[in-house]
């Protein structure tokens, strides 16, 4: 972020130690005159001799300067402030910040001097200000104070990716160039079997050993390359368990992670996150700044509600045919699993991600435990729904690597509808 | 100097020496035998509960607030609210006024009030150093002003100790009217000494000579 040079007014009053030598000089002064006692104007001498020879010119403005090392961070990642200030003088600069909601300072808060440097650190992902520092001029004797404050400018805080190396893929791929092999033969690299040699094969292709064996000329195949088109659907309309462990934060962060593999794979990806009030969607798409587009998209359902369209009214760029649907969510809401079967009825290929890890309190009235019986068992019947649909629901804690609960399916092809 | 000793003179050594320095004021000002009557109980109340009020808040200073308590148990928010009010009255101002009005309910004892005078200022220098935290080696630049300072303190109580010319109000009043002007011709050519002095004192502030360094190397607690 460039530096941000700015004049800012100072409001310059008495410090408090002013303030307690002025107590001491007037009342020594004010009883001096009322009792007729000269004593006591001695008294109040020192503490009045020090305030008057700790005058000075005050600067009515001082121009700063406030650079942010970055305008975007991951959760976790510190982001630098240099502070500078001109002007000052010879006046002792203290800077203090006071970090937004969500942003924690590192090592201290408070800096001295013309010239500092501040740390933050986002906690939680999030579109949040800054906050707010202060400035304090003191002069030599910290007699006066000016001060000024100014705003900060706004921090876009990322969910933290999860660690995911594995991808699943469709058994179905589009006819586009990519980096999955497909089940039909192509100009792949990975080996898929061998035939018999037809004219216009190329030489360098037949398998030497294959041929000697059989007596006729076999050639190598292999697996043509093909990329996926991979919609992200993150489900933003509950946000149960403890907050940086949520049911919302394990979905942005396994959708960050799931974009970041695939978009490393060459396909194209999108994102609909599911909210109250609607939805806000981004079309698939390919490259390195998609992902910051995926994630922007979804730090919207911070705000909570949005006028996004209808789930079932989605543009077709949103969902194009053949994609495949990874979905991160508690599965608590029944219109989102509704809309998660109707998907499945149109075609679309689901893979579902449960990122539920709180359960209603354990206690020890009959009819709490009934409820949370019957709760357990509704989310059993819902999951056993979906799988019985063909939709695979594996469950992620957000502590362990998202590989784990993928290895099943990541090893063979995804089967898309039998339709 | 040692950081053990850096840490041990401002969380002890400098709020210690405020909070004896306050005790000391409170019982030279009460220190006087046969006066007993009229408001003195009161003043003599006040000051003894401004001067703990300080020491309290000098004490406690060092523990930080947190920002949002409202999770926290009841004992413990409690503790904050009480922490939160200590750091609230001018604990200080009163005590030097309660002081000084104790000081006023005596017999004209000259020497005494000029002692006050001297115990109640670095009564308020430690209190500032101690809220700073900065050593005493900050006070090094402002010993002239306070030696000019403890000059007029002597004069004043000479002056109080000089008898009347003249029996009634006016020669006290003058005497007073003249210690007032010794001091505001004191204070209107301090200023105009210290500028005379401006290319060495800018070299003189142990405060403020750790901000100077860029890179910074660590920031300040």
């Amino acid at each position: 972020m460039p530096p941000a040079e700015a004049s800012i007014p100072l409001r310059w009053r008495l410090s408090r130690h002013a303030r307690r030598l002025l107590t001491l000089g007037v009342a020594g002064i004010l009883i001096a005159t009322l009792s007729r006692r000269p004593e006591f104007a001695g008294a109040a001498a020192p503490a009045l001799l020090l305030l008057a020879a700790g005058r000075g010119t005050r600067p009515p403005s001082v121009g700063v300067s406030v650079r942010s090392s970055a305008a975007r961070a991951f959760e976790g990642e510190a982001v630098r402030l240099d502070l500078s200030v001109t002007g000052a003088g010879d006046y002792w600069v203290r800077w203090t910040l006071y970090p937004g909601k969500g942003l924690d300072p590192v090592g201290s808060s408070a800096a001295d001097g013309p010239r500092s440097r501040l740390l933050v650190m986002p906690e939680r992902w999030g579109r949040r200000p800054m906050g707010t520092l202060e400035l304090v001029l003191r002069d030599r004797w910290r007699l006066t104070e000016g001060h000024a404050r100014m705003n900060l400018p706004r921090l876009d805080c990322y969910p933290h990716p999860a660690d995911m190396n594995t991808r699943v893929v469709l058994s179905r791929l589009p006819n586009r160039l990519g980096e999955h092999a497909a089940r039909t033969w192509g100009e792949g690299a990975e080996f898929s079997g061998v035939r018999e040699y037809a004219p216009g094969d190329r030489q360098r292709s037949i398998n030497w050993a294959a041929s000697t064996r059989r007596g006729r000329l076999q050639v190598n195949m292999f697996a043509a390359e093909r990329s996926q088109d991979v919609v992200l659907l993150a489900d933003a309309t509950a946000d149960v368990g403890e907050p940086g462990s949520s049911a919302l934060d394990l979905a942005l962060r396994g959708a960050a992670a799931a974009a970041r593999a695939y978009l490393d794979a060459r396909d194209r990806v999108g994102v609909i996150t599911f909210q109250w009030g609607g939805t806000s969607w981004l079309a698939p798409g390919l490259g390195k700044r998609q992902f910051y587009k995926i994630i922007d998209s979804m730090l919207s359902s911070d705000a909570g509600w949005s006028d996004g369209t209808s789930f079932r009214r989605l543009p077709r760029a949103a969902l194009p045919p053949g994609a495949l649907v990874v979905v991160f969510s508690p599965l608590l809401e029944q219109r989102f699993v509704e809309a998660l079967r109707d998907m499945r009825e149109r075609g679309f290929t689901i893979f579902v991600v449960d990122v539920l890890t709180a359960e209603p309190p354990v206690r020890p009235r009959i009819t709490d435990r009934l409820a949370r019986r019957i709760w357990t068992m509704e989310q059993d019947a819902i999951r056993f729904s979906l799988r019985e649909l063909g939709i695979p629901v594996v469950p992620w804690d957000g502590e362990q690597s998202l590989d784990l609960p993928l290895a099943a399916h990541s090893r063979r092809p995804l089967t898309g509808s039998r339709r | 100097m040692s950081r053990v000793w850096r840490v041990w003179r401002s969380a002890v050594v400098t709020p210690a020496a405020a909070i004896v320095l306050g005790a000391a004021a409170a019982a030279w000002a009460a220190a006087a035998p046969g006066v007993n009557e009229g408001m003195f109980g009161f003043a003599l109340s006040l000051v003894i509960a401004c001067v703990a009020g300080s020491a309290l808040r000098i004490a406690l200073a060092a523990i930080p607030l947190p920002e949002d308590s409202f999770l926290l148990p009841a004992p413990i928010r409690a503790w904050l609210g009480f922490l939160r009010v200590i750091r609230v009255p001018p604990w200080e101002e009163g005590a030097v006024i309660a002081a000084l009005w104790l000081e006023v309910l005596h017999p004209a004892r000259p020497w005494h009030t000029a002692v006050l005078g001297a115990v109640l200022t670095a009564y308020l220098l430690a209190v500032h150093l101690a809220d700073s935290g900065a050593p005493a080696g900050t006070l090094r630049p402002q010993a002239p002003v306070l030696a000019a300072g403890v000059g007029l303190l002597a004069l004043g109580a000479g002056a109080g100790m000089l008898p009347a010319v003249t029996p009634g109000g006016g020669a006290a009043a003058l005497r007073v009217v003249a210690a007032v002007a010794v001091i505001v011709a004191g204070g209107l050519v301090l200023p105009h000494v210290r500028t005379a002095g401006e290319p060495g004192r800018r070299r003189a502030d142990p405060a403020a000579s750790p901000a100077e360094s860029w890179p910074p190397s660590g920031q300040a607690s």
